[in-house]
């Protein structure tokens, strides 16, 4: 979808600017399973969800074209960004503030500051990526500067501020995997406890408390109410997305609406609600705040969309390659619900549970016939259209810090649903 | 030391109000070991014409805790039905501890009460009393929130050690809805806190959930010279015990537009309460309701956890350090901690440092600006009688 648009504005590149482009050069659209899907929908002309617009293209030709506009444009196309790059020096003073902070004060909580360390590594920090880029995205320059010493002390200040929402959105995150671990040690450790297990999972829950209270502090100090209030959400949410997780009837368990809910609360809401803090911190309006907002929530969701077939799908293209760990813990996730709409009897395996591999493996069947995997990829594309189109709708700026963020978000959101782990 | 106080004042008690006294009519003074003490006292007691009638603390503020209550138990059953179990530890909690905090923090809220000078209009007197009442019964609730998420939280730990080798799915999802009924109990206190708009309240608050985790980790992980250290011991204790109660004393005083003295005041009144309340407890967990050592529970010297009158007795008798060191899993070390400790002066120092604790607490409220507004006195001689009952108490 993210290169539909494109192609209906290649001629149009050279008159818009850079900024005003949702397009982003030689990029591998749609990887995986759906590079069927893809083939068959070059070939005909389709209204994916989302998408104001339809026509027809072939992959091969695209590829031409994509070369073309590439030797055509080259005087307009940046060099493409690598959005993690943008901030990495950031993110590394980010790290250290928050590795010092958990490790000195309570020294016996450093095996649960090291799972933070590897979370930190792991995840490319893409939390705090994205509240970074956001930050400068959003940049509103001082227009009367009184002195410039005010102004960049001012600026500065913001900065700041907006680097410990960004700190306080990792402890809340790891937080809560602390405390999800003590869920899975529990689960994955039944009948055995070793007194490592028995302070693994109180150092757990300590340390996600510790944690949790440390981004409460540093909550309170930005003096921000809504701010406060946006943040303090975002723990209920993920209480209550773990809670709806683990206590479904079967009709919620069945539920697309109820799944999507879910997985608002337990994955989307912390970067959506930090993203609109950012944007009120800078003193942005209530339109701008909604849209960071959106750009948030729907990158949220395409990523946990994409998360869910590559459970299924690994790194390969085929079933069954990926680890299956939502289905074998009996997490139905949107290819399954998919493939039930297509399959009722499919119903039936997902109640009687998948303790037995066996209906993993039936499920796995009717996965396979049905178009789960695929309407899984297109909603997590137009998630993210949704979550580009917000980038778009921002005022305009032609400051080349802010239109370079505001570009290395929008190839997040083409990141997320390219991505094969 | 209570009672040495008020005997020297025994001749001014009628000549001064009422509530500048810390001396309380007809209580006994100290139970269990030092009741010699309290009849040598009681013998020279004084019919005081203005003492008067003996107020139950709980019972003024009785009506308020139970819609507090309510409050608190809709929220947890009727948002996460499933969280019931949890819910049920809540109100045991509830009940246990006749809602102690809530209790003190509603006290603090009347005692402190700052009449609006210039009324414009009784309407508007009134919302804006009702309106700071409101915000002071959050406080309330959301100590009980932060309070009872900390237990569910230990209780995690506690299954585990428990029910080692025994992994039944009660097991499992005992400690998964102990984790999340303390997250949304903690998530909800956030929220509650963020609405006060008061971020001094916030910081408070929150540094009391770090203080919390800071002393379980400090019982925890005790090095051997920590554990037979007293300053660690109440350094731990305020951690545990009485930080929750000290900030939200101070939080109290803040929403009330209190100066920052009389905000300290309140906070020195709660932290003095809290230690002198654990240090009671450490006496009762050897005591229990007798006199004689070895009736209580022993459940803290059975967990290996060294409190006030152990680390007395061991200023006396370093050899008893070397039988903690050996630890408590064999309960013969624990006979021989008991013979030890009823030989020293460990209980009654307790005592006598709970007692310091609690006139210090009263000595705090005696330094509360005057107000001569009836419910201010009854609510102010309600936290002196609190001070008395910390440490009377004998269960």
């Amino acid at each position: 979808m993210l290169i539909y648009r494109g192609l209906s504005r290649i001629s149009r590149i050279s008159k818009k600017t850079p900024f005003g482009r949702r397009w982003l050069p030689s990029h591998p659209l749609l990887s995986g399973a759906s590079h069927s899907a893809a083939a068959a929908a070059a070939d005909s002309s389709v209204k994916v969800l989302g998408c104001r617009e339809a026509y027809s293209w072939s992959l091969p030709a695209l590829h031409g074209i994509r070369h073309q506009i590439h030797h055509q444009s080259s005087s307009v196309i940046e060099e493409q960004l690598d959005p993690f790059s943008l901030v990495a020096d950031e993110l590394s003073i980010l790290a250290k503030r928050l590795r010092s902070m958990v490790v000195a004060e309570v020294p016996k909580l450093a095996s649960a500051a090291e799972y933070f360390f590897k979370m930190g590594v792991e995840g490319k920090r893409f939390r705090p990526t994205v509240l970074l880029l956001m930050a400068t995205a959003l940049n509103v320059r001082v227009p009367e500067p009184l002195h410039d010493g005010v102004e960049d002390a001012l600026a500065t200040e913001l900065r700041t501020r907006q680097q410990c929402i960004a700190e306080i959105t990792e402890m809340i995150h790891v937080a809560s995997l602390l405390h999800d671990d003590v869920l899975d040690d529990a689960d994955t450790r039944r009948g055995i406890g070793s007194l490592n297990f028995v302070m693994g999972n109180k150092l757990a829950v300590l340390a996600g408390d510790f944690l949790l209270s440390r981004a409460c502090v540093a909550l309170a100090s930005l003096k921000n109410t809504e701010v406060v209030t946006l943040l303090a959400t975002v723990v209920e949410h993920l209480v209550t997305g773990e809670t709806m997780q683990m206590t479904t009837s079967s009709d919620q368990r069945c539920s697309m609406d109820y799944y999507m809910q879910k997985t608002y609360y337990k994955t989307a809401s912390l970067i959506s609600n930090s993203c609109k803090a950012i944007a009120l911190l800078a003193g942005q309006t209530a339109e701008v705040a909604i849209l960071a907002f959106d750009y948030g929530k729907n990158l949220g969701l395409a990523y946990q969309l994409i998360d869910d077939v590559l459970d299924f799908t690994g790194t390969s293209a085929s079933l069954g390659k990926g680890s299956l760990s939502d289905i074998r813990h009996g997490i139905i996730t949107a290819p399954i619900l998919f493939a039930m709409e297509e399959f009722p009897q499919l119903r039936t395996v997902v109640e009687q549970g998948f303790e037995d591999s066996s209906n993993v493996d039936i499920a796995l069947e009717y996965l396979g016939k049905s178009r789960g995997i695929q309407k899984t990829r297109e909603l997590a594309v137009k998630h993210a259209n949704l979550a580009a189109a917000a980038i778009d709708s921002l005022p305009e700026n032609n400051d080349e810090d802010v239109t370079k963020s505001r570009r290395a978000l929008l190839d997040l959101t083409h990141r997320v649903i390219t991505r094969n782990k």
